[in-house]
């Protein structure tokens, strides 16, 4: 039986720890960014590290949420929304990039509705992980 | 999961392959041919081919991390208990890390980078963020009635009127 969370790294870490959550820094995370920007031209945007979620440590940046809120997604289902996005990120998920979550929305979704479901727990698949999610 | 269901499947796919017990994905590729299915390419468990029985052999397919008494990832989690909150306990559910060879077959069968993913009616309908959405606007409710499967929610909502 898998242990539910990792509580160690982030109470070792604690700053770091934060500023992942608060909004990912590193370089995926800043590609990401700039690759949803360029894309989608989004009126609202988040990159956030998970990573410390799933039992890496934190600013490991495999594991990333996206809350997109873009005029692109009027009139489309949430699965060609969500494949919009894969697009605009094809290659950080060939690469390092394992599991993304997605929020998409248009801006009047947004404003109707800003907030974000909450994560699921994770139960550590990342461990058994040789390569790509 | 509940124990007939498991059962079921077992007897089901050991009567089209090979020796029960043996876990669903390696079962339903080929199994009987030998032990584990090698390599990809044609005929390969991660082949187009393959990949099309898998999603077309019952109305709901689920490809995750684990198994749905076990499963070894939160987003694969979330998809079985969604569906398990629906009623929803007999379907076919393949353990991606048991075979690397599937596991690629079907991002490349879906054109969808990530695990889990959802099949209905041999269609793909998303992944976990997907189905949570369908599942709180109502769609998921509707797309199983398409399916024939009566979602347990709506019983759920039947005695509560009545209470």
């Amino acid at each position: 039986v898998l242990p539910r969370q990792m509580p160690g790294p982030l109470l070792a870490t604690s700053g770091r720890a934060l500023r992942a959550m608060a909004g990912g820094s590193g370089p995926l995370a800043s590609a990401v960014r700039s690759k949803l920007l360029a894309a989608l031209q989004p009126t609202h945007l988040e990159v956030l590290d998970e990573s410390w979620r799933h039992g890496g440590p934190p600013g490991a940046e495999s594991h990333l949420a996206v809350v997109v809120v873009s005029e692109r997604f009027a009139g489309l289902a949430p699965l060609q929304r969500h494949r919009l996005v894969h697009a605009a990120l094809h290659a950080e998920l060939a690469g390092p990039l394992h599991a993304l979550a997605i929020v998409a929305r248009t801006p009047q979704q947004w404003e109707s509705d800003p907030h974000v479901p909450p994560r699921p727990p994770c139960l550590g698949g990342s461990k058994h992980d040789q390569g790509k999610e | 999961m509940s124990r007939v269901v498991w059962a079921a499947w077992r007897l089901g796919i050991a009567a089209a392959r090979g020796p029960a017990g043996r876990p669903l994905s390696q079962a339903a590729t080929g199994g009987a041919e030998g032990a584990g299915a090698e390599g990809g390419g044609g005929g390969g468990s991660g082949s187009r081919e393959a990949v099309e029985r898998l999603v077309r052999a019952h109305p709901v397919v689920v490809f995750m991390k684990g198994s749905p008494a076990q499963p070894l990832c939160g987003f694969s989690n979330a998809v079985v208990q969604i569906l398990r909150l629906h009623g929803v306990e007999d379907y076919n559910a393949h353990d991606v890390l048991q075979d690397p060879d599937l596991r690629q077959g079907i991002k490349d069968y879906s054109n969808w980078p990530t695990i889990p993913q959802v099949y209905l009616n041999g269609e793909f309908v998303g992944g976990c963020d997907i189905l949570l959405q369908m599942h709180q606007n109502g769609d998921l409710v509707e797309e199983l009635k398409k399916l024939g499967i009566r979602s347990a929610l709506l019983d759920a909502e039947k005695d509560k009127d009545k209470k």
